[in-house]
């Protein structure tokens, strides 16, 4: 198997999808010549050809309504919004459209698309490049919204997500991109929709993650484990549908959970994941969930960026939280 | 029944200087010796500071920068045609037109090295802070039009964009309403041929980008935004029609971007060497240049004393940069909103914490004092 950084993965993930359904076109601002400005798209143009690997005008909305229609009409459209920063004007489509389709016509119409977006901070980026604004995405019904952390899981769920039949927002971690690397199968697979994977056995709390923060995760747990704490971490892959059955198991192990992530905790991911557990596994549970999550402020520019989002110090202080509440009680 | 025509419209190009600095007097703008000196001084100014900035960005003392190389006339020279009062919304591409209305470059340094100290318009000017998200200032700078006309001013806004947002739906939004409403607004489009990769023929099948105004009741004009005094004039007449109640203009100024979109960027995956010759032999900055040596209002000897102070006035500017002291994270909790409610008290108690922590164990230095106002 050939050793692949994550935005490899992406890339030949789209390539095959392409090459093996020639409904699926790609569309978007800056996508084609240039590749995308982080070059997911790279080479793909000359691939496909500009009517398959589409430039559009500087419009997101339009973008956005423009895969609606594509869809209906049977093509498999990709869109990629450059930053997730700039989706905001894309709510419209995706509040009042994308999850309601399939519903308001009885089952008659479906849109089988897939919105990619990359997503997150930490790379010294202008403001409005950092962003991780996935729960106005988790929040609204009919679409599934997905997130990799490894070049494998890269590949295969973004061909799952062209696969499925419903819309899926698809967030690319963007700080992993060049610097999480692995190995990715070379055939053409689908990592299958709402399944998490445990990206590391441990018995006394539970990280639950998705995107780049299961790689800070990771580090907290490597520190944990210097003063004898063993940490099991849930990579969610899958934020809608959430894999329930997944999570509740590795917390019914561990007796404790936090969840880490890189949005403010007030209305987040986070809030929905840490009320499931204590609905469904309180019994399980030895200390109350703790999340782990970015300040409730605008996030700052870069020269504090690092102080805003979670790093692994913090996360430690999260799972700290939950053992020593034990002691307390 | 026959056809009619039931409007007909025509959209005009304005070029005042030729390419070898010579003045068409017949179309040329009233215009002071001062007024032309401070264009020019400021606009070489902005010259050096962007060269300047470059340099920064690449010894790794500034973020990802946005060069104005080339775009000169069509940033500093609108600034200069307003009063204070008037509203200015620039892009993110905006570092000219808040230098030519008195902000010191410093903060323009300041933001793109990362620093949320860095917005810091001079007292009592009307100016706005720009916006990342393309095109989204273009309805709030409609709301200032709107809102001065209600308050009985005769202020005016003056909303830059680019080519590339001009396709954006805001853009649609902004001139209906101020074309309903007879707003003092201008939508200044710096069209300078890309949106990042992007051609100007891909955004919009139309000849012209201000033909687009006679889709709103709004007036419509092509300048050659490499042509300070046309710029000057169009800009000029624009703010008067705004003051004396007659509507929104749309001002097309065509120019180049001739560095990359950012420094993030590599335009030579996507444009010719050609191309960029082409229009480095239009540089505004050289045009005018030429056009005051031309008409004997300065001697070689002033330009380059002019030169010469600019790039003394930007070294300090950027000594003034680096000699501002890191910033203090907690000074992130500052300013989002009047009051802070308790998830910010908490928070910023728990920053403070970590920090505390972080210094304890030697991973960080001592940190200047908090300056922002909290809670
Ligand atoms: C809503 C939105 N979409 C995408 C981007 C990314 N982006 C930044 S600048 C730019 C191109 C803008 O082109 P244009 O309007 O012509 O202005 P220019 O950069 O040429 O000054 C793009 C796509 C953004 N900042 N905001
Ligand atoms: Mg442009």
């Amino acid at each position: 198997m050939a050793i692949k950084n994550l935005l490899q993965g992406i890339n030949e993930g789209l390539r095959q999808a392409m090459e093996a359904d020639e409904r699926v076109v790609l569309l978007g601002e800056d996508i084609g010549k240039n590749g995308g400005v982080f070059r997911v798209t790279d080479g793909l143009q000359k691939l496909f050809g500009p009517s398959r690997v589409v430039d559009t005008p500087l419009a997101e909305l339009g973008i956005a309504g423009a895969a609606v229609g594509l869809s209906l009409t049977g093509m498999k459209p990709v869109a990629e919004i450059q930053f997730s920063g700039f989706t905001p004007p894309i709510l419209d489509q995706v509040i009042c459209h994308f999850g309601r389709m399939r519903n308001r016509t009885g089952g008659r119409s479906s849109l089988p698309l897939v919105v990619r977006a990359p997503q997150g901070g930490l790379i010294h980026a202008p403001e409005h490049h950092s962003e991780a604004p996935e729960a106005y995405f988790c929040h609204t019904t009919g679409i599934k919204v997905v997130m990799p952390s490894t070049p494998e899981d890269a590949k295969g769920l973004i061909i799952a997500a062209i696969e499925d039949p419903d819309p899926v927002i698809y967030f690319e971690p963007k700080r992993l991109y060049r610097t999480v690397k692995g190995e990715v199968p070379e055939e053409k697979y689908a990592t299958p929709l709402g399944k998490c994977r445990i990206a590391r056995e441990g018995s006394d709390c539970t990280i639950v993650s998705w995107g780049a923060m299961v790689h800070t995760s990771l580090k907290a747990a490597e520190e944990l484990e210097k003063s004898g704490v063993s940490v099991e971490i849930v990579d969610l892959r899958t934020l809608t549908p959430l894999d329930i059955d997944g999570v509740l198991a590795s917390v019914r192990k561990t007796g404790r959970a936090v969840v880490a992530h890189e949005a403010p905790n007030t209305g987040s991911w986070a809030a929905e994941v840490s009320s499931l557990i204590h609905e469904r596994a309180f019994d399980a549970l030895k200390a109350p969930v703790q999340r782990v999550g970015s300040w409730d402020i605008r996030q700052p520019l870069f020269k504090t960026e690092h102080y805003y989002i979670p790093d692994a110090h913090r996360v430690v202080r999260g799972v700290n939280k939950t053992l020593s509440r034990v002691k307390a009680a | 029944m026959p056809l009619t025509t039931v409007a007909e419209h025509k959209t005009e190009r304005l070029e005042v200087l030729a390419a070898d600095g010579t003045l068409d007097a017949s179309v040329a703008p009233r215009i002071s010796k001062e007024k032309l000196l401070e264009l020019f001084t400021v606009m070489t100014r902005i010259r050096v500071f962007d060269e300047r900035a470059i340099k920064l960005q690449r010894q790794g003392r500034l973020g990802t920068y946005p060069q104005i190389l080339g775009q000169e006339a069509t940033q500093v020279v609108p600034a200069l045609c307003l009063e204070p009062k008037d509203w200015l919304v620039p892009t993110y591409r905006g570092q000219g037109a808040y230098f030519a209305r008195g902000m010191k470059l410093r903060y323009s340094l300041l933001y793109w090295g990362g620093d949320d100290r860095g917005v810091k318009f001079p007292e009592g000017n009307n100016d706005l802070m720009f916006a990342i998200p393309v095109g989204s200032h273009m309805t709030q700078a409609m709301g200032l039009a709107w809102g001065e006309k209600l308050r009985g001013t005769k202020n005016v806004s003056i909303c830059w964009i680019g080519d590339g947002a001009s396709s954006k739906g805001d853009f649609h939004e902004a001139l209906t309403f101020a074309g309903v409403h007879k707003l003092g607004m201008i939508m200044f489009i710096e069209n300078n041929q890309w949106a990042i990769s992007l051609g100007r023929e891909a955004q919009c099948a139309a000849e012209t980008l201000a033909q687009k105004a006679h889709g709103y009741g709004a007036y419509g004009i092509q300048v050659d935004g490499n042509d300070a005094l046309a710029v000057y004039k169009a800009v000029c007449e624009a703010v008067a029609r705004g003051r004396a109640g007659e509507g929104p203009t749309v001002i097309e100024a065509i120019t180049y971007r001739m560095g990359h979109h950012t420094t993030a960027d590599d335009a030579t995956r996507y444009r010719s060497n050609e191309e960029v010759a082409e229009w480095k032999a239009k540089d505004p900055l050289e045009r005018f240049r030429k056009y005051l040596l031309k008409d004997g209002i300065l001697d070689q000897n002033a330009l380059d004393r002019i030169q010469k102070e600019a790039e003394e006035y930007v070294a300090e500017e950027i000594k003034e940069y680096e000699a501002f002291s890191k910033p203090n994270p907690l000074d992130m909790f500052a300013n989002n909103f009047a009051t802070a409610p308790w998830p910010l008290i908490e928070q910023r108690a728990e920053l403070e914490e970590i920090l505390r922590e972080k210094q304890s164990r030697n991973e960080i230095p001592e940190l200047p004092p908090a300056e922002g106002r909290f809670p």
